[in-house]
């Protein structure tokens, strides 16, 4: 959507028009609750998919360790609301604080790392926050947590959070990626010294994403485990969280803002469908994401044999 | 006392921790490949050790025989038909296609074998052997043993045979090995094949040792790369220190905080020193050739991509 659009008045509208929908169906409860259920986590994982996304296909920096920033915020909301008996919406707030710190922190040693020596490394550091909350009697060790809240939202609310999460998140990746900084961000990936020697701060660039992506995808965790109402060590710090984001984003296409829609869409009605056959959903995801790699490496939205043509065409 | 206790049994258990590092370090050092899959394998070389013992009866050391064949062709058949053809569009496309194969064999080993814990047993597993007043477990010294045999092997046929010096060649130089006549394509398949098959030798390691679950890959993988940063890239003697140094860590820091320790150290060692610490590997052959040629490593991985 980076790309000179002629239609961008009726898209907008158009979006806007979608936005207001389900603002209504959220506030009003009509879709019924089985329906706002599946909505709610269409939008957190379009959410989650499009911040692993902006990391890995726009910058460049694939993460395998995003759910450390899940697990966090999860366990402050639990912490907030159950151990101090503070209403929830201040653990949600808190959970993206101690995210965007915890961010800025990591960011100081993990962007010295490149390539898949980040992503091992994001890993680590979320399995590493995994074993010590494993150890820490503080979040009651391996027993988990749960969420209180009073009176405890609906779902119909918690579909109505998820909508501005998603809306706001996707204008303000939208909005980064047309300003200047994201035609940096995106030359940072592909060529990092050579958009270094052409002025982009490329540190800069690459911290600013970093943190951003940890912010929103803090504040999807929080939603989640806020409509889950407990979180284990292993709920929350789990692999399977970059699993999803994964195949969401290798399924629709990354690098662009449309493909994480479709994958997340994609992944929610698929892993649903999926989970009659108790055992078998991540083999048959993980397959299917193999050979989209293989053979179909640009993903559903830009269905095309030849690969990174877009990036030369595209401006 | 105690002290010496724990370093001596800290260093038999280094054996361990050497030989689940030691397919990694292949991988990463050789095929520059990041095979997330690998914890996976070391599981299921345990399984295979599991099976074999309750179906021939057989020793577990025994069903090695078997189990060293079985990975070595499931690794040789997932890099050639999948992460070769994916390494053709770059890095990053192999790690998700080595992750996704972690994803599904984990949930395939989930089904077939269940959910519940495992352990490999032998009748001498509790087996106590006196030496100068400490108790040393049998099973470490054997355990010692096989990791060093293995590691002794590996380094032998790496050194020694025509296929061993082509696997070198490729890793240090892939286009030029390529225009020597070595098909670069099928040799990094040889070497994820010998990387998984060390798994199979890590998987009954491990096994006799711990109980494991069908979800033991990721923490196997983890110690892996921990003993590979330490000890360098493709680097067979180093991964055997690497292994006593982690050995040390374990024992002297508990079970969850020597955990922690490492995964610290680790983080630590790969932001103060990344390219050290990955491009060790024949260092020295690689630092004469670039000042030779002054070659960009970008320049030579795109040979590397064209090559194949």
């Amino acid at each position: 959507m980076h790309r000179n659009d002629p239609h961008k008045g009726i898209r907008t509208v158009l979006y806007t028009a979608v936005f207001l929908l389900l603002l209504a169906a959220g506030l009003t409860g009509f879709p019924g609750n089985n329906i706002l259920r599946y909505g709610f986590r269409i939008l957190l994982y379009i959410t989650i998919g499009e911040m692993w996304n902006l990391l890995s296909g726009y910058a460049g920096m694939t993460s395998l360790g995003q759910q450390a920033f899940i697990g966090l915020s999860g366990y402050t909301l639990a912490v907030v609301t159950t151990r101090y008996g503070l209403p929830y919406p201040l653990g949600i707030l808190l959970g993206l604080l101690i995210s965007l710190a915890a961010a800025f922190l990591l960011s100081l040693f993990l962007l010295r790392i490149d390539g898949m020596y980040f992503a091992i490394t994001t890993w680590v550091v979320a399995e590493a926050l995994g074993t010590l909350f494993m150890s820490m009697t503080y979040v009651n060790r391996g027993a988990g947590m749960t969420v209180t809240a009073e009176p405890y939202p609906r779902i119909g609310r918690l579909f109505v959070m998820a909508l501005l999460l998603c809306s706001l998140s996707l204008v303000l990746a939208e909005l980064l990626l047309r300003s200047g900084y994201g035609l940096g961000i995106m030359a940072m990936r592909d060529d990092p010294e050579a958009a270094e020697a052409a002025g982009v701060n490329v540190k800069l660039a690459k911290r600013a994403v970093y943190i951003f992506a940890a912010g929103v995808t803090a504040l999807a965790g929080s939603l989640f485990f806020l409509n889950k109402g407990t979180i284990y060590p292993e709920s929350g710090f789990d692999i399977g969280w970059t699993i999803s984001m994964v195949f969401i984003v290798i399924i629709g296409g990354s690098g662009t803002i449309e493909g994480p829609v479709i994958g997340a869409v994609l992944y929610v009605l698929l892993s649903e469908y999926l989970a009659r056959y108790p055992g078998w959903s991540n083999m048959i995801l993980g397959a299917i994401a193999i050979l989209m790699i293989l053979f179909c490496p640009r993903g559903i939205v830009r269905f095309s044999p030849r690969p990174k043509d877009h990036l030369t065409k595209a401006r | 006392m105690y002290i010496l206790q724990a370093i001596v049994n800290g260093i038999l258990l280094g054996g361990t921790y050497a030989i689940l590092g030691l397919g990694m370090s292949l991988s990463l050092g050789i095929v520059r490949l990041t095979n997330l899959a690998h914890g996976e394998y070391i599981v299921l070389g345990a399984y295979t050790s599991m099976l074999l013992q309750a179906w021939l009866g057989i020793d577990p050391f025994l069903s090695l025989v078997i189990s060293v064949p079985f990975l070595f062709l499931a690794g040789y058949l997932i890099q050639r038909f999948l992460v070769n053809k994916a390494m053709k569009n770059g890095e990053e496309p192999a790690l998700l296609v080595t992750f996704g194969i972690s994803v599904i064999l984990k949930d395939a080993m989930l089904l077939v074998f269940g959910a519940d814990a495992r352990h490999l047993s032998a009748d001498y597993g509790n087996v106590t052997v006196n030496l100068a007043g400490l108790g040393i477990p049998l099973l470490n010294i054997l355990l010692l043993i096989l990791s060093g045999t293995s590691i002794l092997l590996l380094h032998l046929f790496l050194q020694r045979t025509y296929t061993g010096r082509a696997i070198r060649a490729v890793s240090d130089d892939a286009g030029a090995a390529s225009l020597s006549g070595i098909n670069v394509g099928n040799t990094f398949s040889i070497a994820a094949g010998i990387a998984a098959a060390t798994a199979a030798a890590a998987g009954l390691c491990a096994g006799m040792k711990w109980t494991w679950y069908p979800s033991s890959g990721g923490r196997y993988l983890l110690i892996a790369f921990v003993i590979v940063v330490i000890g360098g890239l493709g680097n067979v003697g180093g991964t055997f220190a690497a292994g006593m140094v982690f050995g040390l860590i374990q024992a002297v820091g508990g079970a969850s905080y020597g955990m922690l320790i490492s995964y610290v150290f680790l983080i630590l060692i790969l932001t103060l020193h990344p390219h050290e610490a990955f491009l060790r590997f024949s260092d020295k052959r690689r630092k004469t050739c670039e000042e030779g040629i002054m070659q960009e490593p970008s320049v030579a991985r795109e040979d590397q991509n064209a090559s194949e």
